[in-house]
């Protein structure tokens, strides 16, 4: 999975969100590091809608312009826990192969 | 004409790239982000902005979004390995048609203009076969079921046809294609 992708989801995860909202999460949860465009926004939300990650939730106007909120699927929610369970363990082995003094080893 | 006017109209030029079931249905959203995000006092749509838009639309109408089962990617693909062969079998036919005609002209001479008429059929039908199989593995990415029925007549005529030829055709070009070597 792409990070810009995994970044979505969990900006979705805990609430529906438009499009506008969630560069801005993402921008959040990256720390200012990731800024998402437009065109890589939308790109992957109509990639993760056909997959059935994501849904739309509702759509409203504001100021005369369309505003279309996004949620997770259950699909959505499994894929990004399963995918946020794996870069876990990746980090955990990683950490702990950086700090070998405080892990021990199996020697 | 306001600045956000004038930057609406540059960032629909650059929309209408897009395949139009995705600007039908979110044109005017990603619209109001792309204002959203611009400056103050924006005018023009910059380098980047421009050049993500274009990749974005390049990539849905090369790889277009809908939900494909694996079997039908798999199908895609053998499709397309259809257009390559037939393409080969093109150049082949191209490359060897004057060494195959003269060998088959020594040994039947009665049989030249019966071979020459061969020759065009199959020169007018490959390229008719590699359109064919291009044009159902992109319907068929697009998840149409008249597509799948058709590339299922097509794949038994082609069987039928490469069995006939094996059994009447194949034995002739064998000594043909040796005598030319």
């Amino acid at each position: 999975m792409q990070e810009a992708t995994f970044l979505i989801l969990t900006a979705l995860a805990d609430g529906a969100q438009h499009g506008y909202g969630i560069i801005m999460d993402v921008q959040q949860i990256s720390g200012g590091r990731v800024k998402l465009r437009a065109g890589t926004l939308y790109t992957a939300l109509d990639r993760l809608r056909a997959d059935r990650l994501i849904a739309v939730d509702r759509e409203e106007v504001v100021e005369g312009r369309l505003r279309r909120y996004y949620r997770l699927t259950p699909e959505g929610t499994k894929v990004l826990a399963a995918e946020a369970a794996r870069l876990q363990a990746n980090a955990a082995v990683a950490l702990t192969r950086l700090r070998p003094g405080l892990a021990g080893g199996l020697a | 004409m306001s600045d956000t006017q004038t930057l609406e109209r540059a960032y629909r030029r650059i929309l209408s790239c897009y395949p139009r079931s995705f600007r039908a249905d979110s044109e005017d959203e990603i619209l109001a982000v792309l204002l959203a995000t611009a400056a103050d006092g924006q005018t023009r749509v910059g380098p980047g902005e421009a050049w993500d838009l274009i990749r974005g639309a390049l990539r849905m109408r090369l790889w277009p979004a809908a939900p494909r089962p694996r079997t039908v990617r798999a199908a895609v693909a053998l499709m397309l390995a259809g257009a390559a062969a037939e393409l080969a079998g093109l150049i082949t036919v191209l490359v060897t048609a004057s060494s195959v005609h003269a060998a088959v002209a020594a040994r039947y001479p009665a049989a030249t203009q019966a071979t020459t008429v061969h020759y065009v059929f199959v020169l007018a039908g490959l390229p008719v076969a590699i359109g064919l199989w291009l044009w159902l593995a992109w319907a068929n990415g697009r998840g149409e079921d008249w597509a799948r029925m058709i590339s299922a007549a097509c794949f038994g005529l082609l069987t039928l046809s490469v069995l006939s030829s094996l059994s009447q055709h194949a034995a002739t070009y064998a000594p043909a294609s040796m005598m030319a070597a």
